[in-house]
């Protein structure tokens, strides 16, 4: 007798309940995903991109056996030769069993990094096709715990970590006397609710629970560009773990909050603080799932600040960061968001030293951090061997600081940090570029 | 005989054709996804990419780390498009030169040695194996077949039965199996070129901003 909550739900599993699942990814396919399950010539070339893959060296890691088990189901359901012929051409029956090996493979072996899809020799968007699978998971309610309280708690509190209104109110009344005393300016404030501010500013609610600093950084800097914007004192979540659990109902409520947050600040600037898989979420996804054309534009922090050096509007003085620092760069921002130089552009600005790592950019590995592993405790030692790759790439640099705009690589970092003893400091781009700001007191 | 191999041929190219473009209406009948997100890059470029400098060996980790293999599935597919090449010429009772003859007769038997390679890593290899279905062994099987034979039949046109007989199998076999890619692969490029494209992560720029 098992005592896993998430294997007893599917040892209950009805025939019904599978039905479900298969309707709903049936319901995902499109003409785009058709193609690519079509695609697949199973030439096994992704192996290398895949940093489980490199890491654990089994074949459940590697992308093509992981694309397969969805393929697999297409092919047996939803196509005319694998309906006919499965066992010719891969098709496989969705089952208990096959759905306790998605759950291992679809959702533990796998941060949808995006690496396997650049690498793919058809060019297939296989973590978009896991996610799919995801979703059909998701539908039937099996998603490892630990994700799913994740987008619960976002949903029924309105931030996954269930920060209270007055709690959230607090921590930025007390980081606004902490600018204020920084500035040695009265005047400089961290507004809430103010109506008709340009830019409305999001956080991850990890920032008021754990990293204060890193609001405190991005109020410095907006404080020094003269900016005018605003927190909201609802809605204010970047994260969107409905992204990972592949949960779409969920992810549009979620992604949904802010726009009414942005329609009723009446702000011109959706902008999203360091977050990679936040990022992807807003920026691109959620469209998509409201199914809707923004009126307003939508930009990380990162396109905010590089604007600010570029106009001149912040003076930034490098040598207030002597130290080596490297840059890691989360999949979701880069290799998915299209927020490849501006991070650069700005450290170039603000360190004294810089460093890449190899390989970096689109070509990053990833962290290990994404995914929802951070959530899924069921796989943590999986992912941090999995993140080994990211520990000897940081470890190769020779950098004491390691710039990361994202919390959940900032999260999975810190881990291998201690893990692998990487002795290095995780910061955001913001609290760097803050460091290294000159206020001018005139 | 060889008419009516010859008519064969014909006619299941044209089955083949007909049935991957039942495929390709298939996937059509999914439904195509809006996208509602404002661009931030240039699909076009993107696609541009994807079928340019995105083939490069060095552009791929995949391919720069496993350069025999890329050179092994580029040759046998270079022998691939000669063979249907010299089907066609036969086809259609075309006169090639022999020093053309000679070239595509190396274009063949380097493809088959591609195909082969790859075969043999599939069959080999327990990675490979795990990830295979019988369709893989098959339709490898099929195409070296059809690389064999035009290349034989560039020193006997006594093997033209045999060529055309495998050529129909082979046309017969595209849209069941892995090899419906020939025409799958162009539409999975063109779609990764309009993702990354739209999205500015390809191609990836040049210059700092």
């Amino acid at each position: 007798m098992t005592n896993d909550p998430l294997e007893k739900k599917i040892k209950q599993l009805k025939p019904e309940d599978l039905k479900k699942a298969l309707q709903v990814f049936r319901e995902k396919l499109n003409q785009e995903y058709a193609v690519q399950l079509n695609s697949c010539v199973h030439c096994g070339l992704c192996a290398d991109s895949c940093h489980y893959y490199l890491t654990h060296k089994d074949v459940q890691s590697l992308p093509a056996y992981k694309l397969s088990l969805a393929n697999g189901i297409f092919k047996k359901y939803f196509s005319f030769i694998g309906k006919n012929i499965p066992g010719w051409v891969g098709g496989k029956e969705f089952n208990q069993a096959m759905v306790r090996e998605w759950v291992d493979s679809l959702f533990g072996r796998c941060t949808l990094c995006g690496r396997c899809s650049l690498n793919c020799s058809m060019g297939l968007n296989i973590h978009y096709l896991i996610r799919m699978a995801r979703s059909a998971l998701a539908a039937i309610d099996i998603v490892p715990l630990g994700l799913q309280s994740t987008v619960d708690t976002a949903l029924e509190k309105g931030n996954n970590m269930g920060i209270a209104k007055e709690d959230w109110i607090e921590t930025v009344e007390w980081l606004e006397e902490e600018l204020q005393e920084e500035a040695r300016d009265k005047q400089a404030v961290l507004p809430m609710d103010k109506k008709g501010a340009r830019l409305f500013y999001t956080v991850n609610p990890r920032e008021p629970m754990f990293f204060p600093l890193s609001i405190l950084a991005v109020g410095k800097i907006f404080y020094a560009a003269g900016e005018s914007w605003t927190f909201s004192s609802n809605n204010y979540d970047v994260t969107n773990y409905g992204y990972y659990s592949g949960d779409d109902e969920a992810a549009a409520t979620m992604s949904d909050r802010l726009v009414q947050s942005m329609k009723k600040l009446d702000c011109k600037t959706l902008v999203l603080a360091e977050c990679g898989h936040g990022l992807n979420a807003n920026r691109w996804e959620a469209p998509e799932w409201l199914s809707k054309k923004y009126d307003f534009e939508v930009k990380s922090i990162l396109e905010i600040v590089a604007d600010y050096i570029r106009q001149g509007r912040i003076k930034l003085d490098p040598s207030l960061n002597p130290n080596l620092v490297t840059l890691h760069d989360p999949c979701n921002l880069v290799r998915l968001g299209g927020i490849v130089e501006e991070q650069r552009y700005i450290l170039k600005h603000a360190v004294a030293h810089f460093i890449e790592m190899y390989p970096n950019r689109q070509k990053n590995f990833c962290c290990g951090g994404g995914g929802g592993q951070l959530a899924m405790t069921r796989f943590s030692q999986r992912r941090l061997k999995a993140g080994q790759i990211k520990a000897d790439q940081i470890r190769k640099t020779g950098a004491k600081i390691v710039a990361a705009p994202c919390h959940n690589c900032i999260d999975q970092l810190m881990e291998l940090n201690k893990h692998y003893k990487l002795g290095v400091e995780v910061k955001t781009i913001c609290e760097i570029a803050a460091d290294a700001l000159i206020i001018d007191r005139s | 005989m060889l008419s009516l191999l010859r008519f064969g041929v014909i006619f299941s190219f044209f089955l083949s054709a007909t049935a991957l473009s039942l495929l390709v209406l298939k996937t059509f009948s999914f439904g195509k996804k809006t996208l509602y997100a404002k661009p931030r890059g240039d699909a076009k470029k993107g696609v541009l990419y994807a079928f340019g400098r995105g083939m490069l060996p060095w552009e791929k980790e995949s391919t720069s780390k496993h350069l025999p293999t890329y050179v092994s599935g580029m040759l046998y597919h270079a022998g691939i498009f000669a063979a249907l090449f010299y089907l066609l010429s036969l086809i259609f009772s075309l006169e090639l030169s022999r020093l053309f003859i000679y070239l595509l007769r190396f274009l063949f038997f380097l493809g088959y040695l591609g195909g082969f390679t790859l075969l043999f890593k599939r069959i080999f290899l327990p990675t490979m194996r795990k990830i295979s279905c019988p369709d893989d062994f098959a339709a490898n099987t099929i195409v070296d077949l059809f690389l064999i034979f035009a290349f034989v039949h560039t020193y006997s046109v006594r093997a033209t039965p045999l060529f055309f007989l495998v050529a129909i199998l082979m046309f017969l076999y595209i849209p069941v199996g892995k090899i419906r890619h020939c025409v799958f692969f162009f539409y999975a490029r063109i779609l990764f070129g309009l993702f990354y494209g739209r999205r500015g992560v390809l191609p990836p720029k040049t210059h700092k901003i």
